[in-house]
């Protein structure tokens, strides 16, 4: 937006007034010693200079994490396939022998059917093989986790000191609730969350579902 | 059992729509298509045809309880059955998912016989209303 169309939109009163400005600079004044006394600001500064760095290893594990887990739907998809090829020659085979074992055996279809057994079951080991090796991830991403953690258990202590000290008691619970957790990593203890399956259906039939 | 049912999954990660839509093909569900968060889901419910939705609830833009209450509040939608498939364990979520109306909640982590057992438990009850 161009400054001429904001200053069009301000309210001319309270651009002109003075008094607001001042206001505005106690307040921002007050603001600043209340954080610089909560030692809020050295430490904010400080995870703020590290949050590009941070971005950075969330993004490599989220590109390794992303990058395994299509690996492993991969090798799956196609070792399934390799799979249902075998059940399906295994029952033709059985049909041929059943009807006319020396014509099965004769004709070479038992033998082609062992080599066909032999190649696939080479070829799921293979699928195997890289979707064990698609967990390497795990290794590399948990360093990478444990470095963000700290960066952000050192902003968290900033930010809960400021919102401690800053929101009014009444506020603090709509924040709170406006924030959807996520998988609960901890749930000893806890009687607001449901650590299974079986606790969600109890749940849900006390409500008539 | 019906099996031309079509599905919407609806979730933020890929790798969580591929592995539903992948559980859904096993249990005999092959028409499924994808969105990434609840406004995309909306807007592709509102131009084509689909019989169930699986969704998310933690995603960007719009939210799962976000899309539930927009899929409720919708005269040509509401008779969808959504079904939440969610890390979200608060029980307060749980019921707020009931009350919005959804057909049905599973916890992450979950297994194949839990989708199949929820999503077989809706269709029925859905085809005993008709």
């Amino acid at each position: 937006m161009k400054m001429d169309t904001m200053a069009t939109l301000a309210p001319p009163t309270a651009a002109a007034s003075p008094e607001v400005f001042q206001q505005l600079g106690v307040i921002t004044r007050q603001l600043h010693d209340t954080l610089m006394q909560l030692g809020v600001i050295p430490k904010l500064q400080t995870a703020a200079d590290n949050l590009p760095d941070a971005r950075s290893r969330l993004n490599y594990i989220a590109e390794k994490t992303g990058a395994a887990a299509n690996k492993v739907l991969n090798s799956v998809d196609q070792a399934k396939l390799e799979h249902a090829n075998i059940a399906a020659d295994t029952r033709r085979i059985a049909a041929a022998i059943v009807a006319d074992p020396v014509k099965a055996v004769a004709s070479g279809s038992v033998m082609n059917f062992v080599g066909d057994v032999e190649a696939a079951t080479a070829r799921i080991d293979l699928h195997l093989t890289d979707i064990m090796m698609a967990q390497d991830f795990h290794d590399l991403t948990g360093q990478v986790v444990a470095k963000v953690v700290a960066l952000a258990s050192d902003l968290e202590d900033s930010l809960v000191k400021l919102l401690v000290q800053a929101a009014p008691p009444e506020q603090v619970q709509k924040v709170e609730s406006s924030i959807l957790n996520g998988p609960v990593v901890n749930p000893e203890g806890r009687t607001d969350v449901v650590t299974n399956q079986g606790e969600v259906d109890d749940l849900l039939a006390s409500l008539g579902f | 059992m019906s099996t031309d049912l079509k599905f919407l999954i609806v979730d933020d990660f890929s790798t969580m729509r591929r592995i539903v839509r992948g559980l859904l093909k096993e249990i005999g569900y092959n028409n499924a298509e994808e969105a990434e968060d609840g406004a995309v889901a909306l807007n592709m419910l509102k131009n084509a045809k689909f019989d169930f939705v699986v969704s998310d609830i933690n995603m960007p833009n719009m939210n799962g309880f976000e899309l539930l209450s927009a899929v409720k509040a919708d005269a040509s939608l509401k008779h969808l059955p959504v079904l939440m498939v969610t890390a979200e364990a608060r029980k307060e979520d749980i019921v707020r998912a009931a009350q919005d109306g959804a057909a049905g909640y599973i916890v992450k982590p979950f297994t194949k016989a839990t989708l199949e057992e929820k999503v077989q438990k809706i269709m029925q009850k859905l085809a005993t209303a008709a």
